[in-house]
């Protein structure tokens, strides 16, 4: 198809030479819209390697004049990361368990297993996705306190599964796989949990490594949650910990400052370049949510 | 002798048809059960707990106290309820003007583009995985009196901008910085709608005579149209809660010019520990918000439908 070729411009217009200088010009704009993204990841990341001095200097300067590696080594002794960064994993590792086993259930329920009153059960699951959270936070709050959860990480883990916005994904992915698959299986003698675990959850990994993302980046980059939860130090997730110990104080060179914030954003970038793909396609999905 | 094994027969399977079934829905309910536990014990019982509580005082030690509409009261005499609502108003405001058009514009850009398109996105959507608080220790530094961007100022021989401490400047120092990490995922969506369009649209918009802006804007934009109004009343409902980056930056400072509603919310109930009151604001902010939410239901709906 030769309409492929083209888009909002046909070849014929680059051939004027006003529509030309203007294309350019958007070229240029969008070149410097990538700059501004880029520098400032690459400022942190070179600022952590500048000597104090220089960080200090004003006008600042983009690359360091001498190369301080040693900025990473006194970041990571500055605070114990690897306790906070251990937390942090802690947290998205329940949390995905249960949203995979909790949710998984209830999504391939509501799909293949035709319960009655199952419109309505859907309705009381979706309806909470129209409440705001932040009008209930306090009450949330109070309602952990109640439970006796506050500093544990059950108060994480087990309302991690109360998402109805994964839950609209996992139906909406498991009401694309074939009933057939099912019957087949229910034919050979199988029973609803294994035609669950031994088929639904299988087929169903792609949504699943996109749901992984959302709920790494929730756990990775949630600071303000936890600071509430979470009263000891020795729980802190990685985001808390740097806000309360990085952002909040006042007595830590810049350049070593830098040094911690690049080391944490250094994970979810490298998470991010690696599975774009899936990323991409859960921001689709996720488009409906924003 | 046969007959009656016969009739009997189907009326066997019959009787085991719907044990059967009915196995299959207890099985079907058990894989629900957990799910409904939890969305009951930790999403409606708070819910239900907030619209208690805002008619109690809450006290850890002495116990609950039931004091009818005070809570009420006390938000409706309290000056900074009324400076938070403006400031949330203000707020929303400025995401609009200054957000919300970024990522339609340059949607279109880059769809424009024949080369570099991924590069582009993949740049695009990077601050969106910088983790916020990475993110405010960035862009305090930017905004100091002797960071890179008064650096440039300085040098360009005009006068120094105090970003966060100026009043006038704070909240939108702020938003900047909030369009900047977010426009990347609104400016991916739209691009796959504007990807989407029949390229023979255009054709033949070009061939009736129409120019580049017109075809823009008799094609491209009406065809996002709906993608448009959902992602304005998302931004609408998103913005009308925000406060993590105020209360981070600036602590609602300077003067309470960046004090907004929900922030004060978290403040009534975590500096002031007066629950009940928190409690109630957050009631009446779902009474707001909640003719927003059934907006964006019924857009949905439609669009559920249309695709």
């Amino acid at each position: 198809m030769k309409s492929v070729d083209r888009g909002i411009l046909s070849s014929y217009d680059y051939r004027k030479k006003t529509n030309k200088l203007g294309f350019l010009v958007v070229i240029a704009v969008i070149v410097a819209m990538v700059g501004s993204m880029l520098y400032p990841v690459l400022t942190a990341l070179f600022n952590g390697l500048k000597a104090n001095t220089e960080v200090n200097s004003f006008p600042p300067r983009f690359l360091p004049s001498e190369w301080h590696f040693d900025n990473y080594e006194a970041g990571w002794n500055f605070m114990n990361l690897p306790v906070f960064l251990k937390n942090t994993l802690m947290i998205f590792g329940g949390n995905m368990i249960m949203t995979v086993v909790v949710l998984g259930l209830a999504a391939f329920s509501l799909s293949k297993l035709n319960v009655p009153y199952q419109r309505a059960i859907y309705f009381f699951f979706m309806i909470t996705l129209f409440i705001p959270p932040s009008t209930y936070i306090i009450p949330n709050f109070l309602n952990l306190k109640d439970l006796g959860l506050l500093n544990t990480y059950a108060a994480f883990w087990l309302p991690a599964s109360a998402s109805a916005f994964y839950l609209l994904l996992l139906k909406n992915f498991i009401d694309g796989i074939h009933h057939e698959m099912f019957e087949a299986a229910r034919i050979d003698g199988a029973s609803d949990w294994k035609c669950f675990s031994l088929i639904a959850v299988p087929l169903s990994i792609p949504i699943f490594s996109t749901l992984a993302i959302f709920v790494f980046s929730t756990a990775w980059n949630d600071w303000f949650w936890p600071s509430l939860v979470m009263h000891s130090d020795s729980k802190y997730p990685l985001a808390t910990a740097v806000y309360k110990y990085v952002i909040s104080a006042q007595r830590l060179n810049l350049n070593i400052r830098f040094a911690i914030l690049t080391m944490v954003m250094l994970p979810p970038i490298l998470v991010f370049l690696t599975f774009q793909k899936f990323i991409m396609r859960g921001l689709q999905l996720g488009g409906v949510k924003g | 002798m046969n007959q009656p094994a016969a009739v009997s027969k189907p009326l066997d399977t019959q009787v085991q048809r719907k044990a059967g079934r009915w196995k299959k829905h207890v099985s079907g309910y058990l894989f629900l059960l957990p799910a409904a536990i939890i969305f009951i014990l930790f999403l409606w019982v708070p819910i239900t707990k907030g619209i208690i509580y805002s008619f109690y005082t809450i006290d850890f030690v002495k116990g609950n106290e039931f004091v009818g509409l005070d809570n009420y009261k006390t938000i409706f005499n309290d000056p900074d309820v009324w400076i938070g609502v403006k400031n949330t108003l203000y707020y929303m405001f400025l995401c609009l003007i200054i957000g919300f058009w970024v990522p339609i514009l340059f949607a279109i850009a880059i769809s424009e583009l024949r080369r570099f398109q991924g590069f582009v996105r993949v740049a695009a959507y990077l601050p969106n995985v910088i983790p916020a608080v990475v993110l405010y220790g960035l862009w305090r530094w930017f905004y100091d009196p002797v960071g890179p961007i008064n650096g440039v100022l300085t040098q360009a021989g005009s006068d120094q901008i105090a970003f966060l401490t100026n009043k006038s400047w704070s909240m939108i120092s702020l938003v900047i910085m909030e369009t900047w990490q977010q426009f990347g995922s609104g400016m991916l969506i739209y691009l796959a709608a504007v990807l989407s369009i029949p390229r023979d649209w255009y054709e033949a918009a070009e061939i009736d005579g129409a120019g580049i802006f017109r075809r823009i804007w008799h094609i491209t934009l009406p065809s996002i149209r709906g993608l448009v109004l959902l992602l304005f009343l998302l931004q609408l409902i998103a913005t009308t809660q925000g406060f993590q980056s105020q209360l981070a930056l600036l602590d609602g400072g300077p003067n309470k010019a960046t004090l907004t509603y929900s922030l004060l919310i978290v403040k009534y109930a975590f500096t002031r520990l007066d629950y009940g009151v928190a409690s109630a604001l957050g009631v009446l902010m779902f009474l707001v918000l909640g003719g927003l939410a059934l907006l964006q239901f019924k857009l949905n709906n439609k669009g559920a439908a249309k695709s």
